[in-house]
């Protein structure tokens, strides 16, 4: 099996990650202060913001990678943009999730076309496509170079979802950590934040290089069978 | 290609999710943000469900990969 040091590495950052995550479920329920005004269920922040988060790394790659792809035409990118995106899927699945569950009490609806939550769904439709793309074209070859276009462009609203609060009347909270003049959190609750931003970032890394080394694997072994066969 | 339809089984099981709690949404009335001392159990519930579907959902990729990386080893050891 190809490309043993990135297996290694993955389950060791992939382990990290699940103690760290083990770590932020202890501080998250026994550790961190309450947050006062919608008390208790402000706790699916420290799961809602990390995912949040890395959805928007794992895009972050898929775009860079496409790009290069579509530059260089290295198999190895077009296989890391596809095992970040089905990452990026998991996690956007999760924020679209975890949100409407915080929004029921917060809000006292689930959904509200409001345009960060409607940007966050519309994101998870691009890599859906992106996916549907791939499978759906005659020519591999084309299907890759679609769905890397697809990437890029999807990665455009990235910086929209993170904006939208700013730029338009939203229901959704404005950022308290990445803002001008600096995190208004608590320093735990922030503290807690960074566990829970550091721990899902190593587990998405881990499961991401175990998927792109099975991806390349899959890869030489199609690669191989051709050869053999002719 | 089996590892995209397993992808868009698990963004359709999401899609579900989403379909279902957006019609109770609307049918149930509005619930006001209350302070600490009156809150119900309803919160707890809300916040370990949302927990555990972002673990049921990172579990499922985790396996998903582990166990495509076991049928290809089994692939390539023929």
């Amino acid at each position: 099996m190809p490309s043993n040091k990135l297996r290694v590495g993955g389950s060791a950052m992939a382990v990290l990650g699940v103690l760290g995550i083990l770590v932020l479920h202890w501080m998250v329920f026994f550790w961190t202060p309450t947050e006062a005004s919608m008390g208790i269920i402000q706790r699916i922040f420290y799961i809602h913001v990390p995912s949040a988060w890395v959805a928007f790394f794992a895009f972050g790659i898929v775009a860079l990678c496409g790009a290069v792809y579509l530059w260089l035409g290295d198999e190895r990118l077009d296989h890391a943009a596809a095992s970040a995106a089905e990452g990026g899927m998991v996690f956007t699945t999760i924020v679209l999730l975890t949100g409407p569950l915080w929004g029921r009490i917060a809000w006292g609806t689930y959904w509200t076309w409001e345009p960060r939550l409607t940007l966050t769904l519309l994101l998870w439709f691009i890599y859906l496509g992106y996916f549907l793309v791939r499978s759906s074209t005659e020519n591999p070859e084309r299907g890759k170079r679609f769905s890397a276009v697809v990437g890029i462009v999807g990665a455009l609203d990235i910086p929209l979802i993170h904006l939208s609060v700013l730029w338009f009347r939203s229901l959704h909270p404005t950022p308290v950590v990445v803002k001008p003049e600096g995190p208004t959190l608590h320093p735990d609750m922030l503290l807690t934040l960074a566990v829970g931003l550091i721990s899902f970032t190593l587990l998405f890394l881990g499961v991401f290089l175990q998927r792109y080394t099975l991806a390349v694997a899959t890869h030489l072994a199609a690669v191989r069978e051709r050869e053999a066969r002719s | 290609m089996p590892s995209c339809k397993r992808l868009l089984r698990l963004g359709l099981l999401g899609l579900v999710a989403l379909a279902v709690a957006v019609p109770t949404a609307a049918q149930e009335a509005a619930m006001p943000v209350t302070g600490l001392s009156g809150q119900s159990l309803r919160p707890y519930q809300f916040v370990f469900l949302a927990y555990a579907l972002a673990w049921l959902l990172v579990l499922g990729w985790v396996v998903a990969v582990a166990r495509r990386l076991a049928r290809l080893e089994r692939r390539l050891e023929r």
